[in-house]
C-alpha cells in the first residue's frame, strides 16, 4: 500500500498539539503528583521514602493557612455566587426592556476587559480607610459608616468578593442574555394571555428553561474561584496576616516564597482534586443535559 | 395582551392615537423601575473607573482631602507623566513605559503561537478524518479545567531546560500551551460546520492538507478569527502569573509592573500615580472592547461555552 | 476493456454492512446511472470510487490500474455535488482553477481550459464573481466546469440537480447530457429521481438495500424488470402489480387473479415452464392499457371494472378502476379522464406481450 498523504498530513499536523496534551498536561500533572510524594524543598529531590509517602499532605492538613486557604475558597465561592443571580437580574430586565440594551450591555461588560490586578488596585484605593469611600461618608455625616474591610482578618474577604463580582457580574449576565434570547417569545405571548404574573413565569418557566445556562455558569464560576489568584494579591497580597490566602495563592506562596517545592505541589494535587469534585458532576450534569435538551 | 389588543382592536375604527398613548402608558409603568434599577447598576459599575481617573488627575494634596469622589480642582496630567516615565517598578524607576514595551513584545510571539498551534489543531480535528479524534477533544476538553498551578513548576522545569525561561520567548510558549485547548475547541466549533461536500471537493481537487487550509479553509474564517484574537490579546494583555512567573527581570509585562508599583512602593503611596498606572494599564484592552465590542462578547461567550 | 470496475466490494460502517460482494462494470464513455431509494448505497458506492469512503473489502478498478488505496486526486477523476460545493471565497475563476493548480499545469494551459469550460457552460460573463452572487442554476453550471477543466476521464455526479428547481432541472438535464455526447467522458452519476435516469444514462444499476437489483440499459430496466423491486420502483405511475395463479388447460397459459379475472400468457416468454397452480405477480404498465371501452383486438386480457377516481397531471390523465381489493391505475387521455366518473363500470384491455411476471415467493421475474 503506498503512502497517502491525505492520511498523514492531518496526522502529522496534530502532533504538536497532542505532544502539548501529553507533555504540558499529562505529564506535567503526573510530574507534580510525583513532586508531592518526595522531601523537595527548594530543588527537586526525586527519592521516595515510601515509609512517609504522605508526609506532605499530612503537613498540608495540619497547616493553619491551608485551613483558611480552603475556608476562603469556599467564603468566595459562595459570595460570587451573587454574580450570577445579579447578572440574571440583569440579563432579565434588559432582555424584557429593549430600550438602551446595548448600552447597559456596554456598561456591564467593561470590568471583564480590565486585568484583575488594576481591578484589585482600584477596589482597594476605593476601599482606603483615611482617603477612600469611608472617608468620604464621614465628611457626608454618615460618622458610623465603616468601610475599613481590607485592614480587617474577618471582614478582608468581603472586599475581594465584592470586586470579583463587580468584575464578573456581566460576564454571567451576558451569557444570560444569549440562554434568554434562545427562549421562544411564543411563550411570553402565551403566558401574558394566561394571565401568569411575571414573577411565576420567571419562577416556574423562565428559570426552569434556561437551567443549561445556569450550570454553564456555575462550572464558570467554580472554576473562576479556583483560579483566583490576580485578584487576592492585588487587593490584600493575602493579607491581614494569612486571612485573605485561597489554594491558588497557597501553592504558589509555597513556591516562590517558602521554596519548598514538595509542599507547593502537594497543595496543587489538592487543588487539581478539589476541581475534579467539583467539575465532575457539574460537567456530567452539563452533558446531560445537554443530551436530553437534544433528545427534546 | 388582551387590554392591549381589544383596544387597538377598538382604536383602528375610531382613532389611532389614544391607542398609541395607551399601549406607551402601559408600558412605561413598569419600565421606569427598571430603567431606573438598571441605571443605578450601571453607576455602581462605573464608580470605579469614575474614581480612578479623578484621582489620576488630583495632585496628593487633594487626594488626602478624601474627597474621593470629588472633582479635581485642578486638573493636572503630571501623575500620568510621572506613572509613564519615572515610577518605580521593584529597582528600577523607568515608569511603566517599560512594562508597555514588554508586554507589546510578549503579545506578538505568544498571539502568532497560540493561534497557529490552535487554528491548526481545530482545523485537522474538525474536518479531517484522524485517528482518536473524539477522545482527543475530550482530553483537551478536560485539559481546559487543569489549574496552572499543577502544571507550573514542570512548566518551568522545561522552560528553562530548553533555555527559554526567563525570556519573551518562554512567557509566549507557556500562554500558547494554556490557550491550546480552548481555543482549540472554539476553532473546532467553528469548522465543524463547513458543509462536508467542500471539503470533499477540495479533497478531489487538491488533497493536500496545507493547500486546502491556505487558501480555502483559512480565507473562510475571518469572523472566528477576530474573535479568538480579541480574545488572547485581552488575556494576554492582562495575565500576571505568567508574566511573572516566566519573564525574567527585564521582560516582565505591565500587569506585573502595576503591581509592583502598588504594593511594593518605598516610602509614602503616590495614589494618583498608581490610578494613572492602572489606567494606562487598562487602556488598550479597554480601547478594543469598546471598539470591537461586538466581537469581544462573541470570544467570551466562545470561551465560556467550549465544549 | 472495463473503464471503471468494482470487484467484490464490501463495505461495512461499525457493525452495518452496507454493500456486500458487489460486483459492476461500465465501459469507457459510458454514462452509467446509479438509482435507488436513498440509504440504498449508491451514494456510498460512488464516494468509494471517488476515494472519500474507504473500502472495507475487494478493488476498485480505472482502467486497469487499481486505485483502491489512492488518494482522491489521483484517481483521475472530477465530480459534482449535490450543494456544489463551490469555494464561498474563490471567485468562478479561482474555483476553476483550484483543481488545476495541483497538477501542475503551465500558466496558459490553465487558462486555456478556464476559457474553454466557461465557453462551454457559457459562463464567461460570471468569471469574477463569488459564488454567494450567482443562482442556483448559475452555481450548478460552475460546478460542472470544475469538473471539466480537469480533463478527467471520469465524471462523478452525486445528485446535482435535486436541489434545483423543476425547469432549471429539464434544462440542466439536456445540459448533462449534450456534454457527454460531445466530449463522451466515462459517467457515473447518482440519482433517486428515475426521469434523470431515463434520459440520459446509457445504462442503469438500480440499487436497493446494498444490492444492485438490475443492471441493464434503460430499456430493459423499464421493459423487463429484474423483479418487484425494480418494477415497483420504475415508471411512474406504477407499474400494476396483481397476485394471480397459473392455470393451465392445454396449450394454453393463463393467469387467475383473485377475483376469478384472466390474463391470458401464452406469448410470455417463460425462463422455466410454469407449475399449474404457483403463485405469481403481474405486472401491466399502466400506459399499455387500450383507451377504456374501446373495441379491443389482439387482448391479453380485458377487464370490467367499476371507476374509483381519475387525477390530472397536466398532460396526462391517470385513472383508478377497482380491481380485486386493491386498484387498477391506467393512464388516459384528459379528454377522456372527465368523462370517467366514479362507480361507472368500464372495459379496458391489456395487450400481448407487454405484461412481466414474477414469482411471488421470491420476487424474481420468472
Amino acid at each position: 500500500m503506498s503512502i497517502r498523504w491525505t492520511r498523514i498530513a492531518p496526522q502529522l499536523a496534530l502532533s504538536p498539539a497532542l505532544a502539548v496534551t501529553t507533555v504540558a498536561f499529562l505529564g506535567s500533572i503526573l510530574w507534580t503528583v510525583y513532586l508531592s510524594l518526595t522531601r523537595s524543598r527548594q530543588v527537586p529531590d526525586y527519592g521516595i521514602d515510601w515509609a512517609e509517602w504522605s508526609r506532605q499532605y499530612g503537613r498540608l492538613f495540619a497547616d493553619d493557612g491551608w485551613r483558611i486557604a480552603l475556608w476562603n475558597l469556599v467564603t468566595l465561592g459562595i459570595g460570587s455566587a451573587l454574580a450570577i443571580v445579579f447578572g440574571f437580574v440583569l440579563a432579565a430586565m434588559i432582555d424584557r426592556e429593549k430600550r438602551g440594551e446595548s448600552f447597559f450591555r456596554t456598561v456591564f461588560l467593561y470590568p471583564l476587559a480590565v486585568s484583575l490586578i488594576v481591578t484589585g488596585v482600584a477596589w482597594r484605593w476605593i476601599l482606603n480607610p483615611s482617603m477612600g469611600l469611608e472617608a468620604a461618608l464621614h465628611r457626608a455625616g454618615f460618622e458610623g459608616a465603616s468601610f475599613n474591610w481590607l485592614a480587617q482578618g474577618d471582614t478582608a474577604m468581603y472586599a475581594i468578593i465584592l470586586a470579583s463580582i463587580w468584575q464578573s457580574s456581566g460576564f454571567y449576565m451576558a451569557l444570560m442574555i444569549a440562554g434568554l434570547k434562545s427562549i421562544n417569545s411564543e411563550i411570553w405571548s402565551a403566558a401574558r394571555l394566561d394571565g401568569v404574573s411575571l414573577w411565576r413565569l420567571y419562577v416556574e418557566i423562565i428559570i426552569p428553561m434556561m437551567r443549561f445556562t445556569f450550570l454553564t455558569c456555575a462550572i464558570l464560576l467554580s472554576l473562576g474561584v479556583i483560579k483566583a489568584y490576580d485578584i487576592v494579591l492585588a487587593m490584600t497580597n493575602g493579607g491581614p496576616g494569612q486571612s485573605t490566602w485561597v489554594p491558588a495563592y497557597f501553592v504558589i506562596n509555597a513556591l516562590s516564597q517558602k521554596q519548598n517545592l514538595g509542599y507547593a505541589s502537594a497543595a496543587a494535587v489538592m487543588m487539581l482534586l478539589i476541581t475534579a469534585v467539583v467539575f465532575l458532576p457539574l460537567v456530567l450534569l452539563t452533558a446531560w443535559q445537554a443530551r436530553r435538551r437534544n433528545a427534546a | 395582551m388582551t387590554d392591549v389588543a381589544s383596544a387597538a382592536a377598538i382604536g383602528a375604527t375610531v382613532d389611532s392615537r389614544p391607542v398609541v398613548r395607551r399601549r406607551r402608558k402601559r408600558i412605561t409603568g413598569r419600565s421606569i423601575a427598571v430603567l431606573v434599577f438598571l441605571t443605578v447598576c450601571a453607576l455602581f459599575f462605573c464608580v470605579p473607573l469614575y474614581v480612578v481617573l479623578t484621582t489620576s488627575l488630583k495632585t496628593m494634596d487633594e487626594i488626602r482631602q478624601g474627597q474621593i469622589f470629588a472633582l479635581p480642582q485642578t486638573w493636572t496630567l503630571e501623575a500620568w507623566r510621572f506613572a509613564w516615565t519615572e515610577a518605580c517598578s521593584g529597582i528600577t524607576c523607568e515608569g511603566l513605559r517599560v512594562g508597555f514595551l514588554n508586554s507589546v513584545l510578549i503579545l506578538v510571539p505568544s498571539l502568532i503561537l497560540s493561534v497557529a498551534l490552535s487554528i491548526v489543531t481545530g482545523y485537522a480535528l474538525a474536518l479531517w478524518d484522524v485517528r482518536w479524534a473524539g477522545a482527543f477533544l475530550f482530553l483537551l476538553f478536560m485539559c481546559a479545567f487543569v489549574p496552572f498551578q499543577i502544571i507550573m513548576y514542570p512548566l518551568i522545569a522545561m522552560t528553562r531546560s530548553i533555555g527559554v525561561y526567563g525570556t519573551i520567548w518562554g512567557v509566549a510558549v507557556v500562554h500558547a500551551v494554556l490557550a491550546m485547548p480552548v481555543l482549540t475547541l472554539i476553532f473546532r466549533n467553528y469548522y465543524k460546520d463547513v458543509p462536508q461536500e467542500i471539503m470533499s471537493a477540495a479533497i478531489m481537487d487538491s488533497g493536500s492538507f496545507w493547500r486546502i487550509f491556505g487558501e480555502i479553509i483559512l480565507p473562510m474564517s475571518g469572523n472566528i478569527l477576530i474573535v479568538v484574537l480579541i480574545l488572547q490579546i485581552t488575556s494576554i494583555w492582562n495575565d500576571y502569573l505568567i508574566g511573572v512567573t516566566f519573564g525574567g527581570f527585564n521582560t516582565q509585562p505591565m500587569t506585573v509592573n502595576l503591581a509592583n508599583m502598588v504594593t511594593v512602593s518605598t516610602g509614602t503611596a503616590s495614589y494618583n500615580v498608581d490610578m494613572a498606572a492602572a489606567l494606562l494599564t487598562a487602556l488598550p484592552p479597554l480601547l478594543i472592547y469598546f471598539l470591537l465590542g461586538k466581537f469581544f462578547v462573541a470570544g467570551i461567550t466562545a470561551g465560556a461555552i467550549k465544549g | 476493456m472495463p473503464r471503471v470496475s468494482f470487484e467484490r466490494i464490501h463495505k461495512a460502517f461499525g457493525a452495518v454492512t452496507v454493500l456486500r460482494d458487489l460486483d459492476l462494470s461500465i465501459e469507457h464513455g459510458e454514462f452509467l446511472v446509479l438509482l435507488g431509494p436513498s440509504g440504498c448505497g449508491k451514494t456510498t458506492l460512488l464516494n468509494m470510487l471517488a476515494g472519500l469512503t474507504d473500502v472495507t473489502g475487494g478493488r476498485i478498478l480505472i482502467g486497469d490500474r487499481d486505485v483502491t488505496d489512492l488518494d482522491p486526486k489521483d484517481r483521475g477523476l472530477a465530480m459534482v455535488f449535490q450543494s456544489y460545493a463551490l469555494y464561498p471565497t474563490k471567485t468562478v475563476r479561482g474555483n476553476l482553477r483550484f483543481g488545476l493548480a495541483s497538477a501542475r499545469l503551465p500558466r496558459e494551459e490553465v487558462e486555456r481550459r478556464v476559457a474553454w469550460a466557461a465557453r462551454l457552460l457559457q459562463i464567461e460573463p460570471l468569471l469574477d464573481r463569488k459564488p454567494a452572487q450567482l443562482s442556483g442554476g448559475q452555481r450548478q453550471r460552475v460546478a460542472i466546469g470544475r469538473a471539466l477543466v480537469k480533463h478527467a476521464e471520469v465524471l462523478l455526479f452525486d445528485e446535482p440537480l435535486s436541489n434545483l428547481d423543476a425547469k432549471l432541472r429539464t434544462e440542466m438535464r439536456l445540459e448533462i447530457k449534450r456534454l457527454h455526447d460531445e466530449l463522451s467522458p466515462t459517467v457515473v452519476y447518482v440519482t433517486h429521481d428515475q426521469i434523470e435516469a431515463m434520459t440520459m444514462a446509457t445504462k442503469i444499476a438500480v440499487m436497493n438495500n446494498g444490492v444492485i437489483q438490475q443492471f441493464g440499459t434503460p430499456d430493459e430496466i423499464y421493459e423487463r424488470p429484474a423483479n418487484l423491486f425494480v418494477a415497483g420502483f420504475i415508471g411512474a405511475p406504477a407499474m400494476n402489480l396483481k397476485r394471480a395463479r397459473i392455470l393451465r388447460r392445454g396449450g394454453l397459459v393463463a393467469g387467475v387473479f383473485g377475483n376469478g379475472q384472466q390474463i391470458d400468457l401464452g406469448d410470455y416468454a417463460f425462463a422455466k415452464a410454469p407449475q399449474e397452480g404457483s403463485e405469481i405477480v403481474v405486472g401491466m404498465r399502466p400506459e399499455y392499457f387500450g383507451p377504456p371501452d374501446a373495441p379491443a383486438r389482439e387482448a391479453a386480457a380485458v377487464f370490467d371494472l367499476p371507476v374509483a377516481h381519475t387525477e390530472r397531471t397536466g398532460s396526462d390523465a391517470t385513472g383508478y378502476l377497482r380491481f380485486d381489493e386493491g386498484l387498477l391505475s391506467l393512464r388516459v387521455e384528459p379528454g377522456q379522464a372527465a368523462r370517467l366518473a366514479g362507480g361507472q363500470k368500464v372495459r379496458v384491455a391489456f395487450p400481448k406481450g407487454k405484461a412481466s411476471l414474477f414469482d411471488a415467493a421470491t420476487g424474481g421475474r420468472l
